[in-house]
């Protein structure tokens, strides 16, 4: 047990030793540098509207570009590291040294798709890091607007109306930004990553080719999107719909993953309030689904002939 | 006869790795009517590209796979390393089915045209590999470091693989199956690709592996060195086994003989012999008198070899 996890790790390890190598890294600076000027833009689009709405605007254009941006980067390396794996592995034969080794197929596999789920947390982190640089440097406007605004007048500091508007103004803004809403809604990002990344891994276990992987994975992870409308429906009208089309849908959400179910991430964003224990149930459901999906990924690639 | 390239001695510690006890079976490798069979759905066609292979290949041989492009040797490799399903028969590597991690451990294999990871340096392949054969700490130092010598890649161990020559990659990956210490190695074309100095460095490695008492099966097709290693070969043609044998019995010819003279001689000493001969009941017109030839490949490793040893003693060049 101990030496197949030692196996793992070091498959693991030798997978994001590589992405890093292959300057996948290099891809965050571009995050960075889109989200550092979208930021810069806000501030400058937004100038018409009085201080606070202004504010609540750019911290709103922040959060919501941000999380977006790393949904967005995110999948884009999620999926195509993923994709790219065992083909890779074939065409330059390394797959068959490393299997010839005392490896089994599902610690080569498993190794493979820890490895990306580390890059893809070393991502996510990093870009968290940059998003946060973002909203600190956006609370450091607001709070400077704040002091333009409340402390002009003479003498402020002895009234206790400016002075607690002053700290209400400012509690406001440390609300905003400091959400730790937040960190929930990151960790659900990084969780939809990871099922995209479990999809991928098991399509490349049978898939030819590179593409085929990433236009199944990307069809998939769009059902899986429009899936809980169509089961929505289903449980509406499912007398009036046909045995075939009920069967379908039914089919259709027990094999791929609801991925719709990631967007509470958007009622974050929005200022609403989503207790912990819905994203912790969430995470629990994306787990299950994800030891399916690996365990079946094992399975197809017990019997690839290489 | 020039010195081999492989200093001898630095094989010595590989046996400090923990290491199966070889209570071996009598065979390394074993098999009976292996066959490999694709369905070619679309053409509605099956494609045999292993037929009904039987072999036996003893501990510490040294047995060489012969044939052309598509014949089934690959197909064979990849059947005793269990990385395919045979469609019918069966193969046993030290008694064991292929696919197991014990027939594993005694085994080590080096591709045909192998790239590995160009982003990780060749001391960086060799501790990932041995890694995953459970060698670990001083013992994996020292490994290292016994191979890189071994395969000459001193001058290679710190740069990344993608900057590797051919013949570089060659002996890299000849030191990845090496890293555990097997006892049986599949060598896929181990000379493609590679200068002929450098595959004369491949050969004595191989030779000395048999030294070691360790078994070689080797596909390639520079016959020439399949006949200076190999003690067995077995020629296939289009999935099947045409011919095996010693290299000794096949190649033979029972209807001439040669006497080898370590001597020019002269035209007088010539007649002479043909004179004797005719007396001992020798036909004349059967008797040819020849200087023998080095062949292009001798003089060209003379002539290089040459050439390194003076460079390395600082020797001018001419």
């Amino acid at each position: 047990m101990m030496t197949s996890l030692y196996r793992i790790t070091v498959i693991g390890r030798n997978t994001l030793t590589e992405a890093v190598r292959q300057k996948v890294l290099s891809v965050l600076l571009i995050f960075a540098l889109v989200l550092v000027g979208s930021s810069v833009l806000v501030s400058e689009i937004a100038g018409g509207l009085d201080a606070s709405s202004l504010f609540e605007q750019q911290i709103k254009f922040v959060k919501d570009f941000g999380c977006g941006a790393i949904g967005l980067f995110g999948f884009a390396i999620a999926l195509l590291s993923t994709a790219q794996l065992i083909p890779q592995e074939l065409h330059n034969r390394t797959i068959y040294t490393i299997l010839a080794k005392p490896v089994r197929r599902s610690e080569f596999l498993l190794g493979k798709f820890f490895g990306i789920v580390l890059l893809l947390a070393l991502c996510v982190a990093l870009m968290s890091l940059a998003f946060a640089a973002a909203l600190y440097w956006q609370e450091q406007l607001g709070l400077a607007a704040v002091d333009a605004a409340d402390t002009q007048i003479p003498n402020w500091q002895q009234n206790p109306t400016l002075v607690s508007q002053y700290h209400n103004d400012v509690a406001q803004i440390y609300q905003q930004v400091r959400d730790p809403q937040l960190i929930e809604a990151i960790l659900l990002l990084f969780m939809k990553l990871v099922m995209t990344t479990g999809i991928a891994l098991l399509i490349s276990t049978f898939a030819s080719s590179s593409i085929f992987t990433i236009v199944t994975t990307f069809m998939i992870y769009l059902i899986g999107h429009m899936e809980s409308t169509a089961r929505e429906f289903w449980l509406a009208r499912g007398a009036e719909m046909s045995i075939w089309q009920s069967g379908l849908v039914g089919f259709i959400s027990l094999l791929i993953p609801d991925m719709n179910s990631f967007t509470i991430v958007d009622e974050i964003l929005a200022g609403n309030h989503v207790p912990w224990s819905h994203a912790l149930n969430l995470l629990g459901y994306a787990n299950a689904y994800l030891i399916v999906l690996l365990a079946v990924s094992i399975i197809i690639f017990d019997y690839r002939e290489l | 006869m020039t010195e081999p390239y492989f200093p001898i001695g630095k094989l010595v510690g590989i046996a400090e790795i923990g290491r199966m006890e070889s209570s071996a079976p009598l065979f390394a490798v074993e098999t009976t009517g292996l066959t490999k069979r694709y369905p070619l759905t679309w053409k509605r066609k099956v494609l045999v590209a292993l037929d009904h292979l039987n072999l036996q290949i003893r501990s510490g041989e040294v047995f060489g796979l012969l044939g052309p492009n598509g014949s089934g040797k690959s197909t064979t490799l990849k059947l005793l390393l269990g990385l395919i399903v045979p469609s019918e028969g069966e193969a046993r590597v030290f008694g064991l089915p292929p696919d197991s991690l014990d027939a594993r451990r005694r085994v080590g294999f080096l591709p045909e045209n192998p790239y590995f990871y160009g982003f990780l340096t060749g001391d960086e392949t060799l501790r990932f590999y041995g890694k995953l054969c459970g060698v670990a700490g001083a013992a994996l130092d020292r490994r290292v470091e016994e191979l890189i010598e071994l395969v000459g890649l001193q001058n290679g161990r710190e740069r990344p693989l993608r900057s590797y020559s051919k013949g570089m990659l060659q002996r890299i990956g000849l030191a990845q199956a090496l890293i555990h210490d097997p006892d049986l190695l599949f060598l896929d074309e181990p000379t493609a690709g590679v200068d002929p100095l450098g595959s004369a460095q491949i050969r004595d490695l191989i030779l000395r592996l048999k030294k070691m008492g360790k078994t070689v099966i080797f596909s390639s097709h520079l016959l020439e060195q399949v006949q200076e290693v190999a003690d067995r070969v077995a020629i296939f043609s289009l999935g099947k086994k045409v011919l095996e044998g010693s290299l000794e019995s096949l190649l033979t010819e029972r209807q001439s003989t040669q006497i080898h003279i370590a001597a020019e001689l002269s035209t007088e000493q010539e007649a002479k012999l043909r004179q004797a001969l005719g007396q001992a009941g020798l036909d004349s017109a059967a008797i040819q008198f020849q200087r023998p030839q080095l062949s292009l490949e001798q003089l060209y490793l003379r002539t290089v070899q040459a050439q390194s040893e003076a460079a390395a003693k600082g020797a001018p060049k001419p």
